[in-house]
């Protein structure tokens, strides 16, 4: 598992190319800029089409929509028969790529345990075409694909759990992170980076202009996710030993995470119970299962 | 050099072996698949120094290999009919990136399991070099020749190969290996062009988009770099049957007997070897009827073609896959090529599709009827159904 490492260990190196065109208060865009930090330069960036986020000085290495898990491996693949094994492949993808239309090439990647790295910027939509449902999208949320209306009342289920399908392939390593919570995110990163195998690291990266939310409130917003329980932090080494990273002694009410963005203002006092109950069931199973340090699905 | 008695697509096998390829991926279909046993085969037995990535399917395959070329590792992939529709999308990026990879197409139609053309043929706007070959001894040496071709600095375009499923790929021919030392000297270690590696790459080619280019330009220097292919072609055929004693005409187009021929049949593939048995049939009966097997296809043999329309009277142009409303790709391009100057009528032939019999009788007929047209007879149809 990662060690904790403190603020003034997070290198200062920038690898972004600024000025960017992200949106005001893009989580993608800082989730690229931490994520790269601690990379470092000896890699090939991999990208698919999705939000512009932050552009990093990586050579980078484009592939189709669908194409993420296997440019990664012909990557990794080349790179070990030209002898450049120093040489890490990454992937930087958004979760349409990750949990849509990506996923069976990244599935097939992950069995083959590829030696490989996979960022999913994690901004629940397709936000690049304007903030369509994908599977990442959370119950409840209003995207352009899931407008409210007589017959809808936004996104009809859950998140998919990708992490744990991830985790269920038994590969060396699948973990979650925030962008609220950077020295977490950045041992992750670095922990991945020099293992061997399927790495995967899905960052909860929001989108003020998809989740509608004041463009300074990101970092407030994400966090709130963490500390309500609705985005966990934790890390999944083979499939089976699991780690909580942030335990609060008590969650705060998702009520706080929900209220402050739009995409979930029509939820009646119902469905936001709905959301507390299923998120506490969730809630208990990882406590559980931090305590025993094994997998509970 | 030694001589094996193989089916066509061990002799393509044996070509990537040779080609000393560092890369290969595939996702097994028929009558494609045995290739990929072949190849894993060579790998469990560890016979020569590659990677084989066993993938979940088609789309995948063709985008490994796509990076793996792109970081520099010479690669390798196949499939047939569905499988190469299905890798559609990224076939117009490997293109696009202008990634030197070479791919086998073991014909299957894709109106059924059966061979025709219409699986390569469906591929014509990718902006590939596309080969069709007759028979297993051309099917190893064109792979090489592929690798020498595709990664030729002056085109860096992807080159898919096509030949007959079944009739081809399962069917025991005599074919000779060519020494490994002598393959080294023909085809040298692959570098990329440009370099994606860290600390090597231009950040304007990889890194953030600069510029404020012609969005044009990309098209225009990949068509040029299409149509320069048939320089290349022709110089690595005849390097190719200097070094190795074998050739395949000019690489473009390989003719039979046209000489003194009033009229010209044109085939591709395996179809062609039948049509020679058919012209050596009519030159007995007196009927001065030659033959042009078209190698390339993409780029078209326009040069050739030229040049032999002005000495014969009709072409009988044989299609073996046909676009629904628009009809057969070759007699379309043998027109649009012709279209300038005097010259020969252009019948069209659609044989063999959806893996109909093609016999000798059957050319036999397509050529004495080539012949009344290039006799002046009136004859119809222009394009006919055999």
């Amino acid at each position: 598992m990662s060690q904790r490492i403190t603020r003034a260990q997070i290198p200062l190196e920038e690898m972004t190319i600024v000025p960017g065109s992200a949106c005001q208060g893009c989580g993608a865009a800082l989730a690229s800029r931490l994520t790269f930090k601690a990379l470092g330069p000896n890699v090939i960036r991999h990208g698919i089409p999705c939000c512009p986020d932050a552009v990093t000085k990586h050579p980078r290495a484009g592939a189709v929509f669908e194409g993420g898990g296997a440019s990664l491996t012909g990557t990794a693949r080349g790179l070990k028969a030209i002898g450049r094994t120093d040489i890490k492949a990454v992937g930087f993808f958004g979760d349409g790529g990750v949990y849509d239309i990506g996923f069976q090439g990244l599935s097939a990647a992950a069995e083959r345990n590829e030696n490989i790295l996979v960022i999913c910027k994690d901004n629940e939509a397709y936000m690049n075409t304007g903030n369509q449902r994908s599977s990442g999208t959370p119950k409840y949320a209003e995207t352009s694909t899931n407008p409210i209306g007589p017959r809808s009342r936004g996104k009809e289920t859950q998140k998919k759990n990708v992490p744990m399908i991830f985790a269920a392939h038994y590969v060396p390593y699948i973990a979650t992170a925030s962008v609220a919570f950077p020295e977490d995110l950045i041992a992750k990163v670095k922990y991945a980076r020099d293992l061997e195998g399927f790495r995967m690291i899905i960052i909860q990266s929001p989108c003020p202009v998809g989740w509608n939310f004041d463009s300074a409130k990101t970092i407030e917003v994400a966090r709130t996710g963490v500390q309500s329980g609705m985005w966990p932090l934790y890390e999944i080494e083979n499939g089976t030993s699991f780690k909580l990273n942030y335990k609060p002694k008590e969650l705060k009410p998702v009520v706080e995470y929900l209220k402050p963005q739009r995409r979930f203002r029509h939820m009646t006092e119902a469905e936001v119970n709905e959301i507390q109950t299923y998120v506490a069931e969730r809630w208990q199973k990882l406590v559980k299962a931090d305590e025993v340090h094994q997998v509970i699905i | 050099m030694s001589y094996e008695v193989m089916v066509g697509n061990k002799a393509c096998a044996t070509g990537v072996k040779l080609a000393r390829v560092k890369v290969a991926s595939a996702f097994p279909i028929t009558p494609q698949t045995t290739i990929t046993e072949y190849l894993s085969d060579m790998y469990a037995a560890g016979e020569f120094d590659f990677d084989f990535v066993n993938v979940e399917g088609e789309l995948t395959s063709q985008v490994v290999v796509q990076a793996a070329t792109a970081v520099g590792a010479r690669s390798f992939t196949c499939t047939s009919g569905p499988g190469l529709l299905y890798m559609h999308h990224p076939m117009q990026e490997t293109a696009s990136k202008r990634l030197p990879l070479v791919m086998a197409v073991v014909h299957r139609g894709v109106k059924g399991m059966q061979p025709d053309h219409s699986d390569l043929m469906s591929q014509q706007w990718q902006g590939w070099i596309h080969m069709y070959v007759e028979n297993a001894q051309e099917i190893l040496d064109t792979c090489v020749m592929a690798y020498k071709i595709a990664e030729d600095k002056r085109i860096r375009l992807p080159v898919a190969f096509g030949y007959d499923g079944y009739v081809l790929s399962y069917t025991a021919e005599p074919v000779e290996i060519p020494a490994q030392e002598e393959i080294d000297k023909f085809l040298p270690p692959y570098k990329p062009m440009p370099s994606i590696l860290p600390g090597e790459a231009d950040p304007a080619t990889f890194a953030r988009g600069f510029g404020d280019a012609d969005p044009q330009k990309p098209w225009k220097i990949h068509h040029e770099a299409a149509l320069m292919a048939e320089t290349v072609i022709k110089e690595v055929f005849a390097d190719w049957a200097k070094r190795f004693g074998r050739s395949y005409g000019n690489g473009m187009i390989e003719p039979y007997r046209i000489d003194d021929a009033e009229a010209v049949i044109t085939a591709m593939g395996t179809i062609a070897g039948s049509a020679m048995s058919a012209v050596d049939k009519l030159r007995a009966d007196g009927k001065k009827v030659g033959l042009v097997k078209i190698r390339s296809f993409l780029p078209f043999p326009r040069t050739d073609f030229r040049e032999i329309a002005k000495k014969i009277g009709a072409f009988g142009i044989i299609d073996r896959s046909c676009q629904p409303g628009m009809g057969g790709p070759t007699w379309h391009q043998m027109r649009s090529t012709l279209y300038d100057q005097p010259g020969p009528q252009i019948l069209g032939f659609y044989a063999g599709l959806g893996g109909k019999e093609v016999r000798v009788d059957d050319i036999v007929k397509i050529g004495e009827k080539t012949l009344k047209a290039a006799r002046g007879e009136k004859v119809e149809p222009l394009v006919d159904w055999v």
